[in-house]
């Protein structure tokens, strides 16, 4: 790279005091105000906070989908201009999914933007999907689908293109309890060997804990990072275990304080 | 109550009304110089058919041209409206507003320029055809989810592969919707132009046989065309079905 | 405000071109707009054009005729159809047949049946009008949550209070819609039918100023008919959104 800092391996992600500030009908509201975060190479790095607290705005900016008012997002060391789909692939609170495709069609749509012959696309469809337990599924639509299954190929779809960085909104948001908690097993069982820098978008305490290397706290909006919290556990994790439910308790306390801003009464 | 018995109920109820009508012919309840007896309905059908059989091809011709000119407006129209908030707005009052005023007041001027031939015929059809399938269109653009298209740019598409993967087939239901109720409209079009001013086509010819108080023919004539019809926007109807598997 | 601005625009702009196209054209075929108002002027004296107050009074009461037995006969069948299951299941597709016919080609023989006379129109815009109606009360009948009607009958409301007090405050705005729709087909039919052929009303009169090439006659009626049945369907969207609001 030629000048500014060279590191012998740039972190995936680096956010310099990003800001972004939205135009509404009822004046300008600043939605996310000095964020900045480093994600290393295959680390979790979770979002937490109350919503309407900017964490998926963050995202969009990690995304390249929305540009930032202030401060810089770094992708791998080079600045970010826009969608980057080498480096960052990601999965939407509600799937995404285009409803006229099969899961298997589905899955491989992003290779077919990159120009991957079809039998080499399908196979590497096929490859994802099967792990995840949809074998037999490929040719399904997603009105044929459960909700779970449907994230599941979401999930694949955004392996599909083997970025290093995996960005997730919500993905588990619209699922049952029973449903998400299995979700998350299985999403940690997946990390281990997908070897991704993940950046995680929830508003679940357990969810966070359960999946997460680190976890951010957002405070309400303007968006700021509250704090950030190493969490130092082995995997699988155990829910019950005490750690976890010390943590819990210290992540409510903040969490709590921001959500009661953000629905406008005192803390 | 099932299937067969509910065909079997149709299929009464149209007998009992036949019958009944012709039972009011033959008894002198109704005018067989203005209702018809179904008997003699029949009679007339194999030269009605014969007679109809160029006309109904040149009609249906004229609406095939004008349908075909709508749908590639309409759906040009509809996908422009639909996808920019601000074209939507700023036109969408007046496309509303065309699509309500009864356009055969349209038809002296155009049959007054066009004359009475086939162009008349033609743009007659267009002009019905091509304002519902806009409309329908234009909502269909509207009500594709963002999040598609979100996606889509997150894993590189460009803008024409955006419009090529995601919006064409997003918004093909809606179209294909538009392209089904545009067939009745167009038909209508023609025939009424024929009707108002026209010298070929099925229009003409029944209005000719009502004129002439052919009563047998003419309503063998409606039945011919009403057949066509019901025939052409079930097939339609068929084909959206089997294109729309994923809804 | 910039889209008022352009809607304006655009109105202008229309305008214009219309006046420009027509102004050097041969004057028979094309009328511009600012030959309009004065044509309106003429009509009045213009000996050859029948009284036009008449034949308006006419349409207006075959459009009144056409649209109450719509209505009457909309509402009849569609509740019949509705309410009663079997009946509805048996005849309903034979109604939606009809729906894929092109209305226009039962004309001819209406015109054989009626003559040229009021009837055929007042029978034409009844048929158009009908079928929104009768296809709205259908699907109303159908969207009352079923939940409510159990709510009710437990209260103890007899079929008659069921009706009054639940089904037809759910089904308001969907039969709102179909009133609506009803009327303007109504008015399409009666005047399709004045124009196809009649002795009177305002068809007939736009139909004779058209074949005697009165080009500016004829445009000033189309415009001001035009404008009529928009003001008919605007006031009709006010009732509609009205009906909505109140049944929530």
């Amino acid at each position: 790279m030629p000048g500014g800092v060279a590191t012998a391996a740039a972190e995936p992600i680096v956010l310099d005091a990003i800001g972004k500030r939205y135009e509404t009908a009822s004046g300008a509201v600043q939605a996310v105000d000095s964020v900045s975060l480093t994600v290393r190479a295959e680390e979790f790095v979770t979002l937490l906070g109350p919503s309407g607290c900017g964490k998926s705005t963050v995202l969009s900016m990690i995304a390249g989908l929305v540009r930032p008012d202030a401060g810089r997002v770094l992708v791998d060391g080079a600045p970010c201009t826009g969608p980057n789909p080498e480096k960052v692939a990601l999965v939407f609170q509600d799937g995404g999914l285009f409803p006229w495709r099969t899961a298997l069609d589905n899955v491989t749509f992003g290779l077919e933007l990159r120009g991957v012959p079809a039998a080499k696309r399908r196979e590497i469809a096929r490859g994802l999907l099967e792990p995840m337990g949809l074998r037999g599924f490929e040719r399904k639509y997603p009105r044929e689908l459960s909700g779970g299954m449907r994230q599941r190929v979401a999930i694949a779809r955004a392996l599909a293109l083997d970025t290093p960085i995996l960005l997730m909104d919500e993905p588990f948001g619209a699922l049952d309890e029973q449903t998400r908690l299995l979700m998350g097993e299985w999403l940690v069982g997946i990390r281990r060997r997908a070897r991704k820098a993940v950046v995680f978008v929830t508003h679940s305490l357990l969810e966070a804990i359960a999946l997460s290397d680190r976890i951010v706290v957002m405070t309400a909006r303007p968006g700021r990072v509250k704090d950030v919290v190493d969490v130092a556990l082995p995997f699988p994790r155990d829910l019950n275990a005490p750690e976890v439910t010390d943590l819990r308790a210290k992540l409510w306390e903040q969490v709590r304080e921001e959500s009661l801003k953000a629905m406008g009464s005192p803390p | 109550m099932g299937r067969l018995g509910v065909l079997g109920c149709q299929a009464g109820s149209l007998a009992v009304l036949l019958l009944a009508w012709e039972a009011a012919v033959r008894t002198g309840v109704a005018d067989p110089l203005f209702v018809p007896a179904p008997g003699a309905v029949a009679a007339a059908l194999g030269s009605t058919v014969r007679e109809a059989l160029p006309r109904l091809g040149d009609t249906l011709l004229k609406a095939l041209l004008g349908y075909a000119l709508a749908v590639g407006l309409g759906v040009a129209g509809g996908l422009v409206i639909g996808s920019r908030r601000f074209v939507h707005a700023v036109t969408m009052p007046y496309v509303v507003a065309c699509y309500g005023v009864p356009k055969i007041l349209v038809l002296p001027w155009i049959a007054l320029i066009l004359g009475l031939g086939t162009s008349t015929a033609v743009l007659t059809a267009t002009l019905f055809a091509v304002f519902p399938i806009l409309l329908m269109v234009a909502a269909g653009t509207r009500d594709v989810d963002p999040t598609l298209v979100t996606a889509a740019v997150s894993m590189g598409a460009t803008r024409g592969q955006v419009s090529r993967k995601v919006l064409l087939p997003a918004v093909l239901p809606s179209v294909l919707a538009g392209m089904r109720v545009g067939v009745v409209f167009a038909m209508l079009g023609v025939l009424l132009a024929e009707m108002f001013a026209g010298n070929r086509g099925m229009g003409f010819l029944m209005q000719r046989m009502a004129m002439a108080f052919k009563a047998s023919e003419l309503f063998a004539a409606t039945l011919i065309v009403s057949i066509l019809s019901i025939v052409v926007v079930l097939s339609l109807e068929h084909l959206n079905q089997r294109l729309s598997r994923w809804r | 405000m910039t889209v008022l601005a352009w809607r304006l625009g655009i109105l202008v702009v229309g305008l214009g071109l219309w006046e420009a196209v027509a102004a050097p054209l041969n004057p028979i075929f094309y009328v511009g707009p600012s030959a309009l108002p004065g044509a309106l002027l003429q009509m009045w004296r213009v000996p050859e054009l029948p009284n036009l107050s008449e034949h308006v009074w006419l349409t207006l009461r075959e459009i009144a005729g056409a649209y109450l037995l719509a209505v009457a006969a909309g509402l009849w069948l569609g509740f019949l159809f509705g309410l009663r299951r079997t009946v509805g299941r048996v005849y309903e597709p034979l109604l939606a047949a009809l729906y894929a016919v092109p209305s226009v080609i039962w004309y001819p023989s209406l015109m054989l049946f009626f003559g040229l006379g009021p009837a055929s129109k007042i029978a034409f815009g009844f048929l158009l009008g009908f079928f929104p109606i009768v296809l709205s009360v259908l699907s109303g009948v159908r969207q009352v949550p079923a939940t409510l009607v159990t709510v009710a009958q437990s209260m103890g409301a007899r079929p008659w209070t069921v009706f009054r007090k639940v089904m037809l405050p759910s089904m308001a705005s969907t039969m709102a819609g179909g009133l609506r729709a009803g009327l303007a087909l109504s008015v399409v039919g009666v005047l399709v039918g004045e124009i196809l052929g009649s002795r009177a009303g305002l068809g007939y009169v736009i139909n004779y100023a058209y074949g005697l090439m009165m080009t500016r006659e004829y445009a000033v009626l189309a415009v001001i008919v035009a404008a009529a049945v928009l003001a008919l369907d605007a006031a009709g969207a006010l009732v509609e959104a009205r009906v909505k609001r109140w049944a929530g």
